[in-house]
């Protein structure tokens, strides 16, 4: 009686651990897709415009123009170009750390992930995007012969979104769509990745990026894509003395 | 006819559709000269406060003297910069119009800078340098032009010097950046308008580090009649939504203007000054910076009064002399835009309230924690079209009559901007 209590007690550790395992697997196949999503949508260090379009529910827009640059996984500036009430201003992300540059105030302030610093629905951190890797832990919350959906939680308190779900092509490793919920599992925004193209250098994903929010009813924020270069840049463009100087690199 | 329609469909909808994902960017030369700037046109009435003794000193033996003043006043700023390669020059000027008269113009920024790569700037010239991280004061800004806390955002005039800058970024979790900056400031010409001590030199030393998510400063200062200061600053986010900053900075030699036995008197003290800030995002979008600032130099609440009597005093005179020199000294010795020890800024501010498209509105308020008078000053701001801008900015100054705020000359005040950006 007592050998066969050993023997379950042994075969139920051995299912404990085998279900962990099986998990963990998961997980770690779910991480390794995501790293490569983001691998192609943005490579490890380059240069890029943007146009970001605001459209109010009275149909009216708004427009930006910026000249991004990323390096790594966890570096991103990038400056205003128009319109000319804006020109000047310079955004830098290290990390969980974001700081803005106003030509007036004269120096960099930090702001907040979930700030916007052009209005509309993109946050800053949707315009100063890191690798979704960096920033979530992911887990395959379903799939079919298309597409993976991915669960994703925030690894720290400081990430904008706490969860996300995202959806991937499972043939190209593309993202199609991302929604953002925050801790009370409220949905913030949806993000749809359209347009794919072909930017050169091997360089394939979409080219823009719609978002919609239930908390903003009738207004619509699209982000556009042009001339994704691969570029190298030293690491000291991305500090606070270079901000002021970021359009020496254009 | 079903494939007619198809094409019809086609041409008139997918090329608005690719239209729609296309733009321009704009072309950047390896040499160019760029421009910018605004005009602001700024129409101000105001409620003069005729019991105060600062407005008998300002209006003395003024004639035509009314309860309420408009004031009206074009300010632009015109900005040129040329750069080619390492080389970058940067002239950045300020006029203001008021009546049909000469304009004198001045330059805010007048500077050229070698920058030698990512890590090293040098540049001499006048350029507008600002140290700390306080919103509304700075206590630790060394070679900052003084902010008027009722304006910060405010474009001011820089300071002459020569600058060297080095900057380096560490691969490490702890430290991740490093930068040093060195500033020369000339004395300002005081002999014959042309020449000044050498002695006055000043000195300004800034270390900046960012380590793990903080940014911290050390700086040093070294002026004139062997002023010395030191101090550090902070700043970092406790939360995604959720700032806190922090500035300090010890003074020795530190000249302070009182008034004793009825005339104004240099002091030479030593002591502290210090901020703390939080900057605050709630879910509604809604921005909260709240700073409390203790200024050492500032004037006690009996040494305020001193300076009140002191004018009083001056205006029960009558005499013209006597009232045109004071007034004089006064603007050179108590010019200061934090005149006393404490105080507490806090502003709300909400970008489209109530769903309003391109609006925004905001809320400060600077009470003067030594004698409980402030300002209250509401702003709203309208943007119809790009580079095109409205402000509607209403203030009240409110206190006992003899308090700082409560003195003012003037006891309201509403200024109608309308800014256009070129």
């Amino acid at each position: 009686m007592k050998n066969y209590k050993i023997l379950l007690f042994i075969i139920l550790l051995f299912s404990v651990f085998s279900i962990v395992q099986l998990f963990s697997a998961s997980d770690k196949k779910a991480d390794e897709i995501l790293k490569k999503a983001d691998e192609n949508l943005m490579p490890s260090s380059f240069e890029t415009y943007r146009k970001l379009i605001n459209e109010e529910p009275d149909g009216s827009k708004k427009e930006y123009i910026f000249y991004s640059i990323k390096k790594d996984r966890d570096k991103v500036a990038m400056l205003y170009i128009s319109p000319a009430s804006e020109k000047g201003r310079s955004a830098l992300r290290l990390g969980d750390n974001m700081w803005l540059y106003i030509p007036n105030v004269g120096r960099p302030i930090r702001i907040t992930s979930l700030q916007s610093s052009v209005g509309g629905i993109f946050s800053n951190s949707d315009i100063m995007r890191l690798d979704y890797s960096e920033e979530y832990n992911a887990s395959i919350l379903e799939q079919n012969d298309e597409e993976y959906v991915l669960d994703l939680k925030a690894k720290t308190s400081y990430v904008a979104y706490d969860k996300l779900k995202m959806w991937i092509k499972k043939k190209s490793i593309i993202v199609t769509k991302v929604e953002c919920y925050a801790a009370s599992g409220t949905l913030i925004k949806t993000l749809e990745f359209k347009e794919v193209k072909d930017f050169g250098n091997g360089i394939v994903r979409p080219a823009v990026i719609e978002t919609t929010s239930p908390l903003y009813k009738g207004y619509r924020s699209i982000m556009i894509f042009s001339g994704i270069e691969l570029r190298e840049f030293p690491d000291e463009v991305f500090t606070l003395d270079f901000m002021p100087r970021l359009c020496e690199l254009r | 006819m079903r494939c007619y329609i198809l094409l019809v469909l086609f041409v008139f909808f997918v090329p608005v559709s690719a239209q729609e994902y296309e733009f321009e960017i704009p072309e950047e030369e390896e040499s160019r000269i760029e421009f910018n700037g605004n005009l602001d046109v700024k129409w101000a009435i105001l409620n003069t406060r005729e019991s105060s003794p600062f407005y008998e000193i300002q209006f003395y033996q003024t004639t035509d003297n009314s309860s309420y003043l408009s004031r009206y006043r074009l300010d632009h700023y015109f900005n040129a910069e040329y750069r080619r390669k390492k080389v970058d020059f940067v002239m950045k000027t300020f006029s203001q119009y008021k009546k049909d008269e000469p304009i004198s113009l001045s330059f805010h920024e007048l500077y050229g800078s070698l920058n030698l790569s990512p890590k090293l700037t040098f540049g001499i010239g006048k350029k507008r340098f600002i140290w700390g991280k306080g919103y509304a004061f700075n206590p630790a800004g060394y070679v900052n032009t003084e902010k008027d806390p009722e304006n910060p955002e405010l474009a001011l005039s820089g300071k002459s010097s020569t600058f060297f800058m080095f900057n380096k970024s560490i691969n490490s979790n702890f430290l991740k950046n490093f930068s040093f900056s060195s500033i020369i400031l000339p004395p300002e010409a005081i002999i014959n308008e042309k020449f000044a001590p050498l002695e006055d030199t000043e000195i300004a030393l800034k270390t900046y580090f960012l380590i793990k998510n903080t940014d911290i400063d050390f700086m040093f200062f070294y002026g004139k009649n062997q002023l010395r200061r030191y101090g550090f600053d902070f700043s970092t986010n406790l939360k995604e939504n959720f700032e806190i900053h922090g500035e300090w900075s010890y003074a020795q030699n530190e000249g302070k203007f009182i008034i004793q036995k009825n005339l104004p008197w240099l002091q030479k003290i030593d002591g502290s000054s210090f901020i703390f800030g939080i900057r605050y995002l709630n879910r509604f979008n809604m921005t909260v910076i709240a700073e409390y600032y203790h200024n050492n130099r500032g004037l006690s609440k009996e040494e305020f009064n001193d300076y009140y009597d002191y004018i009083e005093t001056t205006i029960k005179s009558n005499s013209f002399n006597i009232i045109s020199q004071v007034k004089q000294d006064v603007s050179r010795r108590f010019i200061s835009k934090t005149l006393m020890k404490d105080y507490l800024y806090i502003i709300v501010r909400q970008p489209e309230p109530f769903g309003w498209l391109y609006s925004s509105f905001s809320i400060f308020t600077i009470y003067n924690l030594s004698d409980n008078s402030f300002i209250l000053s509401p702003r709203f701001g309208y943007e119809p079209f790009t580079n095109f801008e409205f402000l509607l900015w209403p203030a009240l100054t409110l206190g006992e009559s003899n308090s700082e705020y409560g003195s003012r000359q003037f006891q309201k005040k509403v200024e109608f901007w309308m800014r256009f950006y070129f």
